[in-house]
């Protein structure tokens, strides 16, 4: 049977260590499945967390070979032969203990957004919404704050710019601002509050995400346009003229 | 001694019932203080993993008796029709208001929510978003319930006990995962809404958080649990990991088929086969009945044989990839991640797998359990609207209907409850932390393995309460659960550390599933007769005279004693169930 090894990140914020381990592997295996089968014998005091195994639940979120992934959804025979597998906990969040981080930040950050405020329904009691205006959401929605693009992006990664909200807060805003029942105008928030100018559209974050949104081009670029637009900072003008566009956010780039 | 907060009302579990129950409770009173306590973060909760819809009556086609008569039907006559009423009657507004909250359903061109067709529903009624309809509820539940400041959360903290004080629930200990401390919450009402336990069986579409803890707590607290037998066996899950493949692939137009390439269905009274789905027919049928004529067709040995055991195949090859594309792109993600199959190309393999329990904490109309000051809703509670077969899709609009009613009928009893306990509950809470340390914390040399304990009490399950029953296997299967619970005193626990020990909660999930594993074997054993998902190949009729009652078990030292209540019968008398 085959083999592979894993160096799994072991310890807390006061000690901690790489240990080494190696399990039987097998088709369709996933790193999860390794790290269950580290628990089931050789670490039952590994921690980790983990609930649906079907990418659907986003608790286990980590870092393999330096990338941030979800654990259930990442097989193991992407990876060379022969080399060791590295697990680590997502780095950007404070540990807890192994691979598991203190995800808290984003819940104090999620609070700080104004929720949804629809407009009155119609006569009937109802709403009607056409299909496009709901795909459009729905991609947004699709979220499941797994948080591995907050780990990648490196305003808060590398320089620690934590009055920047995060890619996860700006596709959460953007939902709200493309949703056809809102009302609420949160421009001025998305400049000050929640600091869209610090990302400087590296695309990391949409490299990462699991659910394939294009956090980027669909979220952060209309959003970045919104704010422009509303403020006339020179430069937006700069930006736009760049990009050659008109500040037309109603409609997410394809 | 345990730090401990007060609350007006404590709610454990923060899945799409705790949410909405949170919420009906700030809205009845801003003045009321709420608590939530999850073991895991609300948006990790299982809801999310619900994937087909919610149903309600929408249309001009469709009609409020209409839902009820087929809700009372496919629970083969077991649900309470008042309740039944209830649910039926309050699911439109409830559908549209967390529209209203931002939860994007999923529409038609004239700009109307769109309904699909499901199992064992007579016309369309079921409203979806994409198919992750318990993921977009969920999260529009959870942002909604940021609006409200007296809304707390206590997130990544398991239960491990109820307090009552006079009779009464006031409120609860739990483990703090970060700090591993035992803390307390007094309330004057607590509203357990912790979701299912499939995970007392091997085979299940349930995540690894649903060991039914709120369940084990209400049993514990001496609240009754009610037709506990009935475990719901979804036909097509994954063989292995038992992922879900949602029945909305049959309500698009899936086909099962058995080794032979042979719809297998028509042989068991679901025909004739037509090309397009129609509503109760074939692959449509109710879950229950489908899953038993898989395990037939096993016996006929027409079915395949895999790694992990038989299969049938789900075939969508003719619906096309557009349809697929755009109604059910979550089924071919799964299908090519896990499966390594494209279900444009390629038929997909499924099983009967456990999926949802009927049964649950007994309670009335809005919540409320026979324990003063204690609540229950969604799918840890049985009300009772899904009898001896919940038909799919009216789980997520329980969980609405009776969430929101249970908040609101908790937050009435706390406004008129005294401030708070006769006696301060320190001393009590002070016991459940001794407990704890002595029986797993700071315990010494168990010999038994945690595995060992779960992977005998899974089989025991399979083996004795599986899709066909009978008095024999019942009767190895509840020996078996006896004696694992002996030996459960004898348990290992290697991790002595306090920080975000999972053994230890695992350990005590381990505690929660035992009990039930011998609620539900018990109930099963007793109900000598066939109805719904409970087939007793002993007994193959349904038996009005003898059993057309709810089973109540109570835990006793001794072992679960068995009940019986009378089920309510409004306006729709016991026929035969046909399709
Ligand atoms: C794969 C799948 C697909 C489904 N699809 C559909 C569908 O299409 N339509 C439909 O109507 N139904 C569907 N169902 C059923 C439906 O999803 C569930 O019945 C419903 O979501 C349960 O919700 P809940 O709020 O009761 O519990 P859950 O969402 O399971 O929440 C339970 C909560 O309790 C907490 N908790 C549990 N124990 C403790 C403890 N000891 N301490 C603290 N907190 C605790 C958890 O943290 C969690 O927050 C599906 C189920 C599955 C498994
Ligand atoms: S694109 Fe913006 S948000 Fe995304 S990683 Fe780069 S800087 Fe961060
Ligand atoms: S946007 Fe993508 S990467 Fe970021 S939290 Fe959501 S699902 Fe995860
Ligand atoms: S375990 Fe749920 S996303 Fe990985």
């Amino acid at each position: 049977m085959a083999e592979a090894t894993l160096k799994i990140f072991r310890g807390t914020a006061e000690r901690s260590e790489y240990q080494t381990f190696s399990v039987p592997t097998y088709q369709g295996m996933v790193v999860l499945d390794a790290v269950h089968d580290i628990q089931a014998g050789q670490a039952p005091d590994l921690a980790v967390r983990w609930n649906c195994k079907a990418g659907k639940c986003g608790s286990c979120g980590a870092e393999v070979n330096g990338n941030p992934r979800l654990l259930c959804m990442t097989r193991m025979d992407q990876y060379p032969a022969g080399q060791p597998i590295v697990v680590e906990p997502m780095r950007r969040f404070p540990l807890i203990r192994d691979l598991v981080c203190d995800v808290s930040w984003n819940y104090e950050v999620n609070k700080r957004i104004k929720p949804l405020a629809p407009k009155p329904r119609e006569a009937d009691g109802t709403y009607r919404m056409q299909q496009y205006d709901i795909d459009r959401v729905q991609e947004f929605h699709k979220c499941i704050e797994c948080f591995l693009c907050q780990d990648v992006c490196h305003v808060m990664r590398d320089h620690g710019k934590y009055d920047f909200a995060g890619p996860r807060f700006m596709v959460r805003l953007a939902a709200l601002a493309m949703h056809p029942l809102d009302t609420v105008d949160r421009l001025r928030d998305l400049r000050d509050a929640q600091g869209i100018g610090y990302c400087n559209i590296t695309k990391c974050c949409t490299e990462v995400c699991p659910e394939s949104i294009s956090i980027t081009d669909n979220a952060i670029i209309p959003l970045k346009e919104r704010v422009a637009g509303e403020f006339y900072d020179p430069l937006a003008w700069i930006w736009r003229a760049l990009r050659g566009k008109k500040a037309d956010t109603r409609n997410p780039v394809h | 001694m345990p730090t401990s907060v007060t609350h007006d009302i404590l709610i454990i579990g923060g899945g799409g019932a705790g949410l909405r129950a949170a919420i009906a409770a700030a809205e009845h009173s801003a003045k009321l203080s709420i608590g939530i306590v999850s073991k895991v973060y609300p948006m990790r909760s299982h809801t999310v993993s619900a994937e087909g819809g919610a149903a309600g009556v929408m249309r001009d086609n469709d009609s409020l008796d209409q839902h009820a008569k087929d809700t009372i039907f496919g629970a083969d006559f077991l649900a309470d029709q008042d309740a039944v009423e209830i649910l039926v009657n309050e699911a439109p507004g409830e559908l549209i208001q967390i529209e209203h909250w931002g939860c994007p359903w999923s529409r038609d061109p004239d700009g109307r929510i769109s309904v699909r067709s499901f199992g064992g529903m007579s016309v369309d009624r079921t409203v979806y978003a994409a198919d992750k309809t318990g993921f977009h509820m969920l999260h529009t539940l959870f942002q909604t319930s940021l609006k409200y400041e007296s809304i707390h959360r206590y997130d990544e903290c398991f239960v491990t006990s109820i307090l009552a004080d006079d009779g009464k629930a006031r409120g609860v200990t739990f483990i703090n995962m970060y700090s591993g401390q035992v803390q307390l919450i007094t309330a004057k009402a607590v509203i357990i809404c912790t979701g299912g336990c499939g995970r007392i069986f091997p085979f299940t579409t349930n995540a690894s958080i649903k060991s039914g803890d709120g369940m084990a707590l209400a049993y514990r607290s001496g609240v009754p649990l009610k037709d506990m037998e009935f475990v719901q066996y979804h036909p097509t899950g994954m063989p292995g990991t038992g992922i879900l493949i949602t029945e909305a692939s049959r309500g698009e137009g899936g086909w099962l088929v058995n080794k032979d390439g042979y719809r297998y269905l028509q042989d068991y009274g679901l025909g004739p086969p037509t090309d397009t789905p129609v509503h109760r027919k074939m692959e449509l049928g109710p879950r229950d009945i489908l899953s038993r004529c898989h395990m037939q067709e096993f016996q006929k040995g027409r079915t395949f044989e895999g790694p992990y055991g038989h299969y049938v195949h789900l075939d969508l090859r003719h619906i096309g990839e557009a349809v697929i594309d755009s109604k059910l792109p979550f089924v071919r993600e799964l299908s090519r991640n896990y499966l390594g199959i494209d279900p444009v190309y390629e038929p997909i393999p499924v099983r009967p797998v456990v999926h949802y329990m009927m049964g649950g904490i007994h309670t009335d109309a809005d919540g409320k359990t026979p324990m003063d000051g204690l609540f229950a809703a969604g799918e840890t509670a049985c009300v009772s609207v899904n009898g001896a077969n919940r038909l799919g899709s009216n789980s997520l609009t329980e969980l609405l209907v009776f969430g929101a009613r249970a908040g609101r009928a908790a937050a009435q009893y706390a406004e008129q409850e005294p401030a708070g306990p006769s006696q301060p509950l320190d001393a009590l809470a002070g016991d459940e932390q001794r407990r704890l340390e002595q029986q797993y914390f700071r315990k010494e040399g168990g010999k038994v393995r945690i595995s060992e304990i779960r992977d005998a009490m899974q089989h025991a399950m399979e083996e004795g309460v599986g899709v066909y029953r009978n008095e024999e296997d019942l009767l190895k299967t509840c020996q078996t659960l006896r004696d694992l619970r002996h030996r459960f005193s004898d348990i290992r626990i290697e991790d002595k550390t306090d920080i975000f020990n999972t053994e230890r909660t695992t350990v005590l999930e381990l505690d929660y599933m035992l009990d039930l594993a011998e609620a539900i074997a018990n109930s099963a054993l007793q109900r000598k007769e066939s109805r719904g998902s409970h087939t007793r190949t002993d007994y193959p009729d349904r038996d009005d005279e003898n059993f057309l009652k709810h089973t109540m078990v109570l835990r006793t030292p001794e072992g679960p004693k068995i009940e019986y209540a009378p089920v309510t019968i409004t306006r729709w008398q016991p026929e035969e169930r046909k399709y």
